[in-house]
């Protein structure tokens, strides 16, 4: 990490091509001038057909965005992913094996491997869930993992999602744009489908249906409405995967059962993928000012009745406090060491590690606790002193309440900057699938900070996608 | 003890209502304190109800009522044989770990002049646990004898603004059981709220009532009354128990009406 350089994915220091990428350097070689700006414009004309935008809060109604997409794809070996792939099951393993334990008798935190502070009285734990037992025993069955990788063999994993994971339709879609834009770069390598996604989606989810379904499962995906940033992904899943796309009002619970209203008469829901957070799912148990939500799901769920994906409380898996202790869970319930690293994260109620902390802060990056989407974050190489003072003062009034990484130089990948071919800073989240069985989709989404430099791939901060080739052997 | 209850409650909606939910925990435990001889719980739907248990092992019936005209009455009624067991409930199994219960939730907040002076108390749990209930009762003073039906809701800060009013009111039972609940988590004690009636006799009127109960290693559970400065005796009837008095109502419900009730007790 302290090597300025970061690690180029398609270029050795020495400028020679890297094995993974030489078919698609071989393909640029070939481009005549402005192929790629003339693929940009097409990518663009395609993504705005196919209707994948996404809302920005607090703009003006109807301005629909569409996120960058860069038309040269990101390209991860067959034996990186093998490896890759590995770490990333044994992580939602031992999570799912922990979310259990800390729902039933709680035998990590009487061992003390994690606080049990840290467990109990956390915002995401939800009490309600104790001693229910979900169906194969899965908690969280959608997970996209963050990974950052810095070096050839270095991979780090950011950030657990196990709530309610988006952007699973961008990677879809990117490899679909993909495949209408350069059908001749797929037949120079082999590159693995992506494209079953909302099949295998579909599958998992019939898998965790109530014991009690005959027959095949009526899948429901629950979305917020139409002013939600994702609600086009919502609906996308549904279509794909042939499932009911509804609202809360379009659900009802009668005698413990959920039912969907249609103008056939009501039909009963045997699992829901709800894109609805957790305080918001079902007045009668969590916010009484829900209107998005369904009065009795809860209760339906705990009373075997219906599925719900994820289940609620799964956040505390992927709490910001909790992701320090991972390696530790992956210990306890596997007895395997982690086969991915963790981020070095410095605990700041630690007065050595604090006062290290508030001395370095200018290189270091700062996250709150209970953040998410890049808010209440500081980047310390790119933050002015005043934010330094800022944060500074902020971590020594509520130390707990941050945690403290090095700045990760992420790797970067070539990609078209106006006409011409520049390395950009990438990230990449891999989307999981937990239910009878762990099924991973080959690669993910790149995200791609578009800015000379940037290490910020969020879409709200002017970051894009690329699609994500996984090569077979 | 032979205790015959009948607790009868009223739900007023809106008028209008197409889609009432209710969430009902009006079932009363089987334990080591007491066993329950019959039971039931009447309110139109019932036979179609959800029936399952909660986070915290109480049983639950959910029901639904589509366009309900006028209050939705409930009843539930029946005989419980109870025992003295001075308070102590043992380790039943069936129940979340008891560490849940270290969980503080903003009902069960105590300031540390209740319990700061326990903190490295060289006394058994179980003398401290007194010692605390004793604390409370001197903190709130004694409470007004009469039953607790609204009270049941009552919150900390409702206490609070009653007694900044010219004739401040007695702090309701579920307070007492909040304050101890939330000193004994301040000093790591699993601590819990529990609902239930009580028969007539020395101490708590007659009718619905709140208590808390407080986890000690060697005896298990064990309750406190600090509203009455004494232990649940015989003429105490356990219905539910929760993290506090929300999570341990006997109805909740979407949307939310105006609740009343009242519980007839009886030794018989």
């Amino acid at each position: 990490m302290a090597d300025k350089t970061p690690f180029d994915e398609m270029y050795n220091p020495d400028g020679s091509v890297r094995e993974p990428y030489r078919a698609l350097a071989g393909w640029l070689a070939e481009q005549p001038d402005k192929a790629l700006a003339l693929m940009q414009t097409d990518a663009e004309a395609i993504f705005r057909r196919l209707g994948i935008t996404f809302a920005v809060y607090g703009s003006d109604e109807g301005t629909e965005k569409v996120i960058p997409f860069d038309v040269i794809p990101r390209i991860i070996a067959a034996n990186e992913w093998r490896r890759l792939s590995k770490g990333i099951e044994q992580r939602v393993k031992a999570l799912n094996a922990f979310l259990y334990d800390i729902y039933h008798r709680q035998e990590i935190l009487k061992a003390g491997r994690v606080p049990e502070k840290l467990i109990l009285n956390n915002a995401a734990f939800c009490p309600q869930m104790m001693g229910l037992n979900p169906a194969k025993g899965v908690y969280a069955h959608i997970i996209g993992v963050d990974i950052v990788r810095v070096g050839p063999d270095d991979f780090y994993v950011l950030e657990d999602n196990l709530r309610t994971p988006s952007g699973v339709s961008y990677m879809l879609e990117d490899r679909e744009a993909m495949m209408l834009l350069a059908p001749d770069l797929f037949h120079r390598s082999k590159v693995a489908p992506v494209e079953n996604y909302p099949e295998n989606l579909r599958r998992t989810l019939e898998s965790v249906a109530p014991d009690t379904v005959r027959g095949s499962p009526n899948i429901a995906v629950l979305t917020p409405g139409i002013h939600n940033s994702a609600y086009f992904e919502h609906s996308f899943l549904a279509d794909q995967m042939g499932a009911q796309l509804c609202e809360g009002p379009d659900l009802f619970v009668d005698g413990g059962k959920v039912y969907m209203r249609t103008t056939t008469g009501p039909e009963q829901v045997d699992v829901i993928y709800r894109r609805i957070e957790d305080d918001y799912l079902d007045p009668l148990t969590f916010r009484p000012d829900s209107m998005l939500g369904v009065p009795g799901l809860f209760d339906a769920y705990r009373a075997g009745n219906v599925t719900l994906v994820n289940a609620p409380g799964t956040g505390i898996a992927d709490d910001k406090a909790v992701y320090t202790y991972v390696p530790d869970i992956i210990e306890f319930y596997l007895g395997e060491k982690a086969l991915l690293q963790n981020v070095p994260t410095y605990n700041c109620t630690d007065e050595d590690q604090r006062a290290w902390v508030l001395e370095n802060i200018a290189d270091l990056v700062v996250k709150e606790v209970h953040g998410s989407g890049g808010y209440g974050m500081m980047v310390g190489p790119t933050a002015t002193k005043a934010q330094h003072a800022e944060f500074r003062k902020k971590i020594e009034a509520r130390p707990d309440n941050y945690i403290v990484q090095p700045t990760l130089d992420l790797s970067t990948c070539p990609t078209h900057i106006s006409g011409d071919v520049a390395p950009r800073h990438v990230d990449l989240r891999p989307y999981v699938l937990i239910g009878d069985e762990v099924r991973i989709t080959p690669g993910g989404l790149t995200r791609v900070a578009l800015k000379k430099g940037s290490l910020v791939v969020n879409s709200s901060q002017g970051g894009g996608t690329k699609d994500t080739w996984v090569l077979e052997d | 003890m032979r205790i015959d209850i009948e607790h009868k409650l009223t739900l007023s909606l809106q008028p209008g209502t197409v889609h009432a939910v209710l969430h009902l925990l009006l079932t009363p435990p089987s334990g080591p304190s007491q066993t329950v001889e019959s039971w039931s719980v009447e309110i139109a739907g019932i036979g179609n109800a959800g029936r399952f248990s909660d986070a915290y092992g109480n049983a639950v019936h959910l029901v639904n009522q589509s366009r309900p005209e006028g209050d939705i009455l409930v009843a539930a009624r029946g005989v419980i044989s109870t025992r003295d067991t001075n308070g102590v409930l043992g380790k039943p199994g069936g129940e979340p770990v008891p560490s849940l219960y270290r969980r503080v939730t903003p009902l069960t907040k105590a300031p540390v002049t209740l319990y700061g002076k326990f903190r490295n108390a060289k006394e058994s749990r179980l003398d401290v646990l007194h010692a605390l209930m004793g604390r409370i009762g001197e903190t709130l003073g004694q409470p007004e004898t009469e039953d607790a039906p609204t009270q049941m809701q009552a919150t900390g800060e409702q206490a609070q603004s009653q007694s900044s009013g010219e004739a401040p009111e007695l702090p309701p039972a579920a307070d007492y059981a909040h304050l101890f609940i939330g000193a004994a988590r301040a000093l790591d004690i699993p601590a819990r709220f529990v609902c239930g009636y009580v028969a007539e006799g020395d101490g708590p009127a007659a009718g619905l009532h709140a208590w808390a109960e407080a986890f000690d290693d060697r005896l298990g559970w064990i309750g406190f009354d600090a509203s009455h400065q004494l232990c649940p005796t015989e003429r105490y009837v356990r219905l539910a128990v929760g993290l506090d008095a929300e999570s341990a109502l006997p109805l909740r419900t979407v949307p939310v009406g105006d609740i009343t009730q009242k519980a007839v007790v009886k030794a018989v």
